[in-house]
């Protein structure tokens, strides 16, 4: 079947760490700290103050700790499997991709899916040892858990064709670091995982507006937590699904350049 | 033809910015930047036969890699065209990648964090390789690569000769009919050298496989290959078998002699004769290929020209011939 062509690139990412406990480990002690000490930090901040920009204590804590579940959903870092576009152009191994009746888009969406499924594993099993212990609350109904889900995947979705955009920036420049840096910085402030976007200031969140990574994780955390109201949901829907189709658009704009580009300089 | 190549005045050009020299020179540049041309191949015809095994030589930076390239459909040539397998490799490039296996030196296809199996695992769902032809391809592969001794073990934990060995196993896997080698045995052992041209024998006599190979090393070229294309400088410079080209270029012969005086001035040599070597006193000499004396007028007319001590009559090995067929060929040709 041509929708299952090549799947077991999907699993890429998961045998990779599951052969190596140590880098297992090091996520496992990374996710655990950082849950702690956002749950800590979230619950300092309100010990002496009652709701704050419309949030309450719980609610705070909630998206503080999802945000950093979610995060691992997908990793930024895809190095140590030398499998990166970034590795490729470098070591000179991304004319494989073009050598193989496989799409290096395809390729490239396999793997990622891989890991996010790996990632979300994780994230999984973090949010039901955070619920059990009472770190997080569950969403207020099933229709907001239903709506949440496909919010994230939207979400995540704009993430991926986000980082993408910063892979095929190799094609041209053959490295990303800079970009990768100032994408993770982006990320993480403006898509709140750092802090809620309503604690910024007016401008910044209109200017954050413009952008998508509200979209990946703002949107969805907040529809979770009733920061966006059930009613208000259709709205977001449809502005994330509009990014997920203009990233689309483009990615596979560059994927045709990058094409190009490689069969001009012969990888 | 199932497995032939057919390549037809093909060449390739490149656009680079000449890079000027110092501060001054880089923002020249930068603000008005001086284009060059470069032709890294131009005009080469050749053939290859299904099931032949053809070796591609030719001194560093002559055209090898970027004809291998075009061959195997990653770059577009300016002018000129190519068949593979009855494909044109850069204009059906999914085609092209069903017929077509390729090891590119050290540079691996093998997933590095995963066990070797789970890269072939991986490669055999991209080709679509039902799943006992797979393992019976393995089993074939490993009789001779000597792989289940460590494909279970991780790609980044693989010594250099392990993991060419799987790489060619990898590129193999799906049953390719023409098979693109680019000096898959540099840096290897002569052990796992001599244990892949046993693979690469095995898959040209028993399975038919075309086979284009490009290497500096020349024994790899008298124990494999019959027919050879010489390029240098972007251009075909030959195109025959070995006993041709040792006819043209070598014969079979050296003289070795040592000078009375080393610091003897030893250009030029006699007419026909090249020098191939020296070393203080010791000096190597062959047929500069126009119209080649035979050795022993050669003998005669060294010694007749210089005050030796010593002499003696070699047969030429191929490294040789190459580095006459290079010098032959142009002026900035390097060693083989």
């Amino acid at each position: 079947m041509a929708v299952l062509h090549a799947w077991r690139a999907a699993r890429v990412t998961p045998l990779g760490e599951l052969h190596a406990p140590p880098r297992m480990t090091a996520v496992l002690i990374r996710l655990t700290v950082q849950v702690v000490l956002v749950a800590s930090l979230w619950s300092g901040l309100y010990a002496h103050s009652g709701p704050t920009a419309g949030l309450s204590r719980e609610q705070a804590i909630t998206y503080a700790v999802l945000a950093v579940l979610a995060s691992r959903l997908r990793e930024l870092d895809q190095y140590a499997g030398r499998d990166s576009v970034l590795q490729h152009m470098h070591f000179g191994t991304i004319v494989y991709w073009y050598l193989r009746p496989l799409p290096p888009a395809r390729y490239h969406a396999l793997r990622a899916l891989g890991e996010q499924v790996y990632g979300a594993a994780w994230a999984l099993a973090g949010y039901a040892v955070c619920l059990a212990v009472g770190v997080v609350e569950p969403p207020k109904s099933a229709a907001v858990a239903g709506v949440f889900l496909v919010s994230l995947l939207l979400g995540q979705l704009i993430l991926y064709f986000i980082m993408l955009l910063i892979d095929q920036w190799c094609f041209w420049m053959l490295r990303n670091n800079s970009a990768v840096l100032i994408l993770i910085f982006a990320q993480n402030l403006l898509s709140g995982v750092y802090a809620p976007l309503w604690f910024f200031p007016d401008w910044f969140r209109t200017m954050s507006g413009f952008l998508p990574f509200q979209a990946t994780l703002s949107v969805p955390l907040s529809l979770y937590i009733g920061r966006i109201r059930l009613a208000d949901a259709g709205g977001q829907l449809a502005i994330q699904a509009g990014w997920v189709v203009v990233l689309f658009l483009v990615t596979r704009f560059l994927w045709r350049r990058a094409a190009r580009r490689v069969v001009s300089q012969g990888g | 033809m199932i497995g032939s190549i057919e390549v037809r005045g093909l060449s390739r050009t490149f656009h680079t910015t000449v890079r000027r020299p110092g501060f001054a020179g880089a923002l020249r540049s930068l603000v008005n930047p001086e284009r060059s041309v470069k032709h890294a191949v131009s005009d080469i015809s050749f053939d290859v036969a299904s099931g032949e095994l053809l070796a591609l030589l030719g001194p560093n930076g002559a055209g090898k890699s970027t004809t291998i390239k075009m061959l195997t459909g990653i770059l577009t040539p300016t002018s000129g065209e190519a068949r593979v397998a009855g494909v044109v490799p850069y204009q059906d490039r999914e085609r092209n990648a069903r017929n077509i296996g390729a090891v590119f030196g050290q540079r691996t296809q093998l997933w590095w964090d995963l066990p070797v199996r789970e890269s072939f695992a991986i490669l055999r769902d991209i080709y679509e390789v039902p799943k006992a032809e797979h393992a019976a391809r393995l089993r074939e592969f490993d009789e001779i690569l000597e792989l289940s001794a460590f494909w279970d073990t991780r790609v980044r934990h693989l010594s250099l000769g392990q993991r060419v060995r799987c790489d060619l196993a990898a590129a193999l896997l799906h049953d390719p009919p023409v098979v693109f080698l680019d000096e898959p045995t540099i840096g290897m052992d002569v052990v796992v050298k001599e244990q892949v041209r046993e693979f690469l024998r095995h898959q040209v006599e028993q399975r038919g496989r075309t086979v284009l190979l490009t290497t500096h090393d020349m024994t790899e070229v008298e124990r494999l290959a019959e027919r050879v294309v010489l390029i240098n400088h972007g251009r075909l410079v030959l195109d025959g078998t070995l006993d041709e080209i040792r006819r043209k270029y070598g014969s079979t012969w050296q003289v070795r002699a040592t000078l009375a005086d080393a610091h003897t001035a030893v250009v030029p040599p006699p007419p026909g004769i090249a020098l191939l070597r020296q070393d203080g006193p010791q000096v190597v000499f062959g047929p500069d290929g126009s119209g080649a004396p035979t050795v022993h007028q050669a003998l005669k007319a060294v010694i007749e020209r210089y005050e030796v001590t010593g002499v003696a009559i070699d047969e030429a090995d191929l490294e040789d011939v190459m580095r006459a067929a290079y010098v032959h060929a142009g002026p900035a040709a390097e060693g083989v």
